[in-house]
């Protein structure tokens, strides 16, 4: 079910996009401010051979002394710093004084509209130069004025600009980081609002996802709905149809057996008769096995037990007046029954149903509140002065893995669908000795948690 | 004792209507809601067995309606539902008792003769007036002990006043009662039962309250 998380995913995805756009950001910076600074160098350089052609024109000699620039470095051997004029063939006429046992390569590539060409060469000395030449007529002469500056010196620049550059942006991406994880939690929360809302429906709690959500998983919540109600709509009908099954096949069993039993010394008759209770046992099984098979996947539902138990009582009253029912009224913090109404009925009812039928004339019912580790359980007592059972005969009668296909017929005490409806809900089924003098249930099943259920005990229907 | 039968299954129907007859009830039958309803609105009757599912008007509706209209006889359901859901809703509709199909006979006969006792207020099975000793569940009459043979009819009667003890029955009172719709009534035939009761039982045991009918005297 559970591959990474969207929290992780965003985060990556934002911070190695953070570090892509950063790094070409500090890349295309450095190289903007270096290309500033070797346009700035060009200029220079451009500055200074105007200045060598028109020494050279006031003096009218290309090769005089007297033709210098005011730059000292010009005069620092190897500094890379130099400038040279040439004539039409390419010979050295004059060049600065740095220029020290060592000569100028030159350059090949064509003019510009100004007669200027430029190039990044290396000196002798393993220097970058910013090679710049021009091409000049001086009083008639052709003449090829080069200079050069040195480019190391803006490499230092632009490597350290590049260092505080990447310093800069690296707390720019620390602090777009963490705000996109904060981003990331904050859109997540209803996500979360959602997954808690779901968990309420399948503690019992909710009958479906409530809340308000983002555009963007509020389909999601009303898709849960829709499943909810689907589902609760695939039960219903299943139940109808067991229903209608039921009603269709049992008074035509009723008719074959009272026929039969009619006329009961006929071979044919002892046939019908043993078949028809072999069908009867079968329907009633498949029938609680399918009701069972319905239940089970209901989710979101609950009942009030102290409203089932008093319906019951009344009901049992009614059905055996000479039998006096204590019902000891539990007080209101009781917690729900987390499941169905119906289902609570079949269990609690059949359990009184078998403590009227085996009582002298008294029975009592009890509810508590039980702590246990998975929340509150509610404990229901029903207990009898009839007989009871024995230690092996209750075991007998709540022995595991005795399912209803597996039942003998008239095994008497009608236990196993309250089994299975106890298996069904994780409950418990305990018969030990009552107070009264005969058989005491107790029945433990998962309480609907408490708090919740006092509000929505008002909107659930009656 | 006079019983209604509301049951569509034609076959299941006549089952009850013929064990009912020989348990020695008088039997009125009826095969869907509105016929049913319409019998137990208007004939007096000890018991009704009403089925749930009924075509025309269901058995929860038909008894809903006589409950509301004050017709208070004992109402045993019959029905394929046996949910406990079902069984609550059918006693909160004011049913007295309820068997779930496929049932044995014997069961309906065992709750209709509890039905119909606890309707009367006998919380036994055997009603005493003096020496007369009534056996409901074996429908055998005893006098001082020893046995007295009763026709079905003269059983009826004597049943009724048992049941009603203390009480001036009327002579239109018992021929409803005791016989079904389709019986040709005519309450000299009374007389003449009431005739040969007293010549098998002692003759003080049945009382005639002129102008007004019989009466069997409390203990």
């Amino acid at each position: 079910m559970r591959k990474g998380s969207i929290a992780a995913s965003l985060f990556w995805l934002s911070a190695g996009w953070l570090i892509i756009a950063l790094l070409a950001t500090a890349f295309l910076l450095t190289e903007l401010y270096s290309r500033a600074l070797d346009n700035s160098l060009s200029e220079t350089l451009k500055f200074h051979i105007e200045t060598l052609v028109d020494r050279t024109l006031a003096t009218n000699d290309p090769a005089s002394e007297t033709i210098r620039v005011g730059d000292p470095r010009f005069e620092r051997p190897a500094s890379g710093w130099y400038w040279v004029i040439r004539d039409a063939t390419g010979q050295v006429i004059n060049f600065s004084g740095s220029m020290v046992g060592m000569l100028l390569p030159e350059l090949t590539g064509s003019y510009d509209a100004n007669n200027v060409r430029t190039a990044i060469e290396s000196d002798p000395f393993e220097t970058r130069m910013r090679v710049v030449e021009q091409a000049a007529t001086v009083n008639g002469t052709r003449l090829q004025v080069t200079a050069t500056g040195s480019l190391d010196e803006i490499l230092e620049l632009v490597d350290e600009f590049r260092g505080q550059t990447l310093i800069v942006l690296t707390a720019v991406a620390i602090m777009l980081a963490i705000m996109s994880t904060i981003v990331a939690r904050i859109a997540l929360r209803p996500v979360g609002r959602l997954g808690k809302a779901i968990e309420k429906v399948r503690a019992g709690d909710a009958e479906n996802v409530g809340g308000t959500y983002p555009r963007e998983i509020a389909p999601l919540a009303e898709e849960v709905n829709e499943l909810l109600r689907s589902n609760t709509q695939i039960i219903e009908r299943a139940r109808n149809q067991v229903g209608n099954l039921a009603h269709g096949l049992k008074t035509p069993l009723a008719v074959l057996r009272n026929e039969a039993s009619a006329a009961k010394d006929s071979a044919l008759s002892r046939v019908v008769l043993s078949e028809s209770e072999k069908m009867t046992q079968l329907v009633t099984t498949y029938l609680d096995r399918a009701r069972i098979a319905a239940r089970s996947a209901v989710v979101g539902k609950k009942a009030d037990a102290t409203h089932v138990m008093l319906r019951l009582a009344r009901v049992m009253e009614k059905l055996n007046p000479d039998k006096t029912i204590a019902f000891v009224r539990p007080d209101a913090s009781l917690p729900w029954f987390r499941g169905d109404e119906g289902d609570l009925e079949e269990m609690a009812g059949n359990l009184l149903d078998n403590a009227c039928k085996w009582s002298g004339g008294k029975i009592a019912i009890s509810m508590v509140a039980e702590r246990s580790p998975s929340g509150a359980n509610l404990l229901i007592k029903i207990e009898d002065d009839g007989p009871g059972l024995t230690e092996d005969e209750a075991k007998a009668v709540l022995r595991r893995g005795v399912r209803l296909d597996e039942k003998t017929p008239g095994s008497g005490l009608g236990l196993d669908i309250v089994k299975e409806l106890v298996d069904v809900y994780g409950g418990s089924l305990q018969l030990k000795r009552s107070v009264l003098g005969g058989l005491l249930a107790e029945l433990r099943l998962p309480g609907a948690k408490l708090g919740l259920g006092r509000g929505l005990s008002a909107l659930s229907p009656q | 004792m006079r019983i209604l039968v509301v049951e569509d299954d034609t076959n299941l129907n006549r089952q009850i209507k013929d064990a009912l007859t020989d348990a020695g009830y008088a039997v009125d039958v009826a095969f869907d809601g509105e016929e049913g309803h319409f019998l137990g609105d208007t004939e007096p009757y000890d018991a009704v067995v009403l089925d749930i599912g009924l075509p025309h008007k269901d058995g929860l509706s038909v008894l809903e309606e006589w409950r509301r209209a004050g017709r208070t006889m004992p109402v045993l359901l019959l029905t394929a539902r046996d949910r406990w859901s079902d069984k609550v809703q059918g006693i909160d509709a004011g049913a007295d008792d309820y068997v779930a199909k496929p049932f044995h006979m014997e069961e309906i006969l065992a709750r209709l003769r509890a039905l119909v006792r606890r309707a009367a207020g006998h919380s036994s099975n055997e009603i005493t007036a003096g020496p007369v000793r009534l056996d409901v569940k074996a429908g055998k009459v005893t006098v001082d002990g020893h046995a007295v043979k009763l026709t079905s009819h003269e059983l009826r009667l004597l049943s009724y006043l048992m049941h009603h003890k203390g009480k001036v029955i009327s002579r239109t009172e018992l021929t409803e009662h005791l016989y079904d719709q389709d019986f040709d009534r005519d309450s000299n035939t009374i007389e003449v039962f009431v005739g040969r009761l007293r010549k098998k039982l002692p003759e003080e045991v049945i009382q005639t309250v002129r102008g007004l009918g019989y009466q069997i005297l409390e203990d």
